[in-house]
């Protein structure tokens, strides 16, 4: 905000100059978001109103279409169940990270100095790693042949899992990249909800426990309403991180067997850089952003209306 | 609220800023600007060439273009080259750009796609210039959109098998197969102790095509209207069948392809006694492992009956000129230059290519690689001749199938599952 300039004759071009500033400041950051974000959407929206395939995209002219590519998009089953698909995938992804994260940040809490440090370098380590490095890592390890995962079990005595192909089955892909994302998303909720922790009185635990109340009394009474709002930012966060993610899911099944790990993002490339209908993926990619707005509303509100209240 | 926990708040609500960030860039994953050039002035004369990776040597590339730049002071050629994986996006956002490459090496499967995106030279005019008559047809049809002449070309090549002969000395095998049946018997025979009788990675579908064919099948069908995958074809179910047990007489990966890991490195460790590959394939093959030089025979895929050669893949490569190409008349010429007689004879000597041209057919006469292959050129086949098939091999469901069939899953159940997906790709 800027400040009103000081009155008087004498304030002149170092006034204006010290009005200008915050907006100097702001400036690179407003363009960069405007150029970086900004631009891609507003092409985005356009491209996907346009019939826009390989040879639009050569000779550069294309036309307008009008809403027949989000009919196109919207009257195909497929879509339809690509959306189930990734509500399911980001339900089922959330629980366990939040569930998981927290478990682990509850256990920070009561460890040792020295396990902690362990854990807590553990985890950052686990959170620092790039994607695709995780990535690759993970596609070694349930490799058919040569795969720890396979050899594992089979020494365990699962026999049937003696050269099994992970990456074959619907259900069997899907689980191992659940289980990737996982792994790649619990440590940033432990550390955030563990530093929370850190600022719950230790009174009003002991109080608590004075009165009675065993562990899970305390954790949803005493615990929970205080670390609501970073429960619910965090969860939000994730909601989109597990939503919009594809490098993993590209780099390990390509969204197959048969469609079985095609989710929204996924399928939005294979529309437009596979099939080179460019407009349809930017239907799709649009009506993701559309739906992961609509799921985080709810939460969005929530969140302005704590600020609000604060 | 404490200190400590607003700044967690910060951190948060930047990485909610990060996290839309992302999705933008998600959405923008399909929007790319395409200016048409208009620029075609003198400019710098260098001409920019992309090779894909391992069609040729660098030796004969460098024989090339010291040839080529000889009679030319004003040229100067900058041979670039590619790799396969994901060389689609690549070629597209290339021909679509305004500083485009003169002159790119094409999978004859995908110039097909090329030519009809408006974005290739059109070079009709020069077909007689450059002795198109007698072209190789799996080469110039793809690259032939409504008569009109996009892809020149360059080489082509058939699947063999490359054998060792010492594997097939111990297992007492004096010749090679006539017949698919002798070809399962014989493998057997050599699929013992430590030796694998044949590495057949599972997604081969080059492979598998060959077989289908062979059978009377086919990948996809057109009847006058709409294309339809045919992988579920009574035919095309016995082509798979066959390469099941073909598959299971050797450690070949069920879940990948000849790339991943590399057959020929595979084969020169020693174990191996057979590999479906092009001719050249030995060349790598010798280089990875010395020893195995002189130890490797050739024959031709064996079909269902003794005498005729199994139907395969033609492989190869097109030239084509992007449109956006600043030089199109040097362009020519390195075209015209490397699709010639002269450097023909030489490419197909060097990397045992099936020249261009059948007249030229004779030099590589006297190779026992490529002799096995010119037997199966008669038997040559091309993949459907569909703009989108490209699309199809992008996201290849073909390899999906063969991967869910040697696993176990239900063979006819999976082949529709494919075809339907075939069939989707090509009319959409």
């Amino acid at each position: 905000m800027s400040r009103p300039a000081p009155a008087g004759a004498t304030g002149g071009v170092g006034a204006r100059v010290r009005g200008l500033w915050p907006y100097l400041l702001i400036a690179p950051t407003v363009l960069g978001a405007v150029a970086l974000l900004g631009y891609p959407l507003v092409r985005n929206l356009l491209i996907s109103v346009q019939e826009y395939g390989m040879g639009e995209l050569i000779r550069g002219d294309a036309g307008f279409a009008g809403l027949a590519n989000y009919r196109e998009v919207l009257a195909d089953p497929e879509f339809w169940e690509v959306v189930r698909r990734t509500l399911w995938w980001t339900l089922l992804n959330v629980v366990l990270i939040m569930v998981l994260g927290t478990l682990v940040a509850l256990m920070l809490q009561r460890l040792g100095r020295a396990m902690r440090l362990l854990v807590t370098s553990g985890l950052v380590l686990a959170w620092a790693s790039p994607v695709i490095a995780t990535t690759t890592v993970f596609q070694w390890l349930f490799a058919s042949r040569l795969g720890v995962v396979n050899w594992f079990l089979t020494r365990l005595g699962f026999a049937s899992f003696e050269g099994f192909s992970w990456t074959a089955d619907g259900t069997a892909a899907f689980v191992v990249l659940v289980l990737l994302v996982v792994w790649q998303s619990v440590p940033f909720v432990a550390i955030t909800l563990y530093a929370a922790l850190l600022t719950v009185p230790a009174e009003l635990h002991e109080s608590a426990r004075l009165d009675g109340a065993g562990g899970w009394r305390i954790f949803r009474s005493v615990t929970l309403p205080i670390l609501r709002p970073v429960f619910g930012l965090i969860l939000c966060l994730e909601i989109i991180w597990v939503f919009r993610c594809f490098a993993q899911i590209w780099a390990i099944t390509g969204g197959g067997p048969h469609d079985a790990t095609t989710t929204l993002p996924v399928y939005a490339y294979r529309i437009a850089q596979s099939l080179h209908r460019y407009d349809l993926g930017a239907v799709v990619s649009t009506l993701t952003v559309l739906l992961l707005l609509a799921v985080l509303i709810p939460y969005l509100r929530q969140l302005l209306r704590q600020e609000a209240e604060e | 609220m404490t200190n400590w926990s607003g700044l967690i708040e910060v951190t948060v609500k930047i990485r909610i800023i990060a996290g839309l960030s992302a999705l933008a860039a998600a959405a923008a994953l399909t929007s790319c600007s395409a200016e048409p050039s208009s620029d075609k002035g003198d400019g710098p004369r260098k001409i920019t060439v992309w090779i894909m990776k391992d069609s040729v040597t660098e030796d004969f590339l460098a024989r090339f273009t010291k040839d080529f730049e000889k009679g030319r002071p004003d040229l100067d050629l900058d041979i670039q080259i590619q790799e396969w994986n994901g060389i689609g996006e690549k070629v597209t956002a290339a021909l679509a750009s305004n500083d485009a490459p003169d002159v790119i090496e094409v999978g004859n499967t995908q110039v097909a796609q090329y030519s009809a995106s408006g974005g290739v030279k059109d070079l009709t005019g020069k077909v007689d210039d450059l002795r198109g008559a007698d072209w190789l047809p799996g080469l110039a049809e793809p690259g032939r959109i409504d008569g009109k002449q996009f892809g020149v070309p360059w080489y082509a090549a058939n699947r063999v098998v490359i054998y060792h002969k010492d594997h097939f000395a111990a297992a007492g095998v004096k010749e090679p197969p006539k017949t698919r049946d002798e070809w399962l018997a014989i493998t057997e025979k050599l699929n013992t102790g430590k030796v694998q009788g044949i590495y057949l990675p599972g997604q081969n579908w080059y492979t598998l095509a060959g077989f289908v064919w062979d059978e009377g099948g086919d990948l996809a069908v057109r009847t006058g209207g709409p294309w339809k995958g045919a992988l579920d074809s009574p035919e095309a179910l016995r082509g798979m069948e066959f390469y099941k047990k073909l598959q299971a007489l050797g450690k070949g990966p069920k879940d990948s392809d000849e790339a991943e890991p590399p057959q020929a490195e595979v084969f020169a460790k020693g174990d191996v006694a057979q590999v479906v590959a092009v001719p050249g394939g030995a060349k790598i093959i010798e280089e990875a492992n010395p020893e195995l030089a002189g130890k490797l025979g050739f024959f031709p895929v064996p079909g269902d009956s003794a005498g005729t050669p199994g139907a395969t893949f033609t492989g190869g490569s097109d030239l084509i000129i992007p449109e956006a190409s600043a030089h199109h008349d040097a362009a020519y010429e390195v075209v015209k230059a490397l699709a010639g007689e002269k450097w023909q004879t030489d490419m197909a000597k060097t990397m045992s290519y099936v020249p261009n041209r059948t007249s030229l057919a004779s030099v590589i006469q006297d190779n026992e690689g490529t002799a096995a292959m010119a037997a199966a050129a008669a038997q040559g086949r091309a993949t459907p001749n569909s703009p989108q098939w490209a699309a199809v091999e992008a996201a290849n469901p073909i390899k999906e199938y063969m991967t869910a069939v040697l696993t176990g899953q239900d063979m006819a159940e999976a082949a529709k599952a494919a075809s339907g997906s075939i069939t989707k790709t090509l009319n959409s």
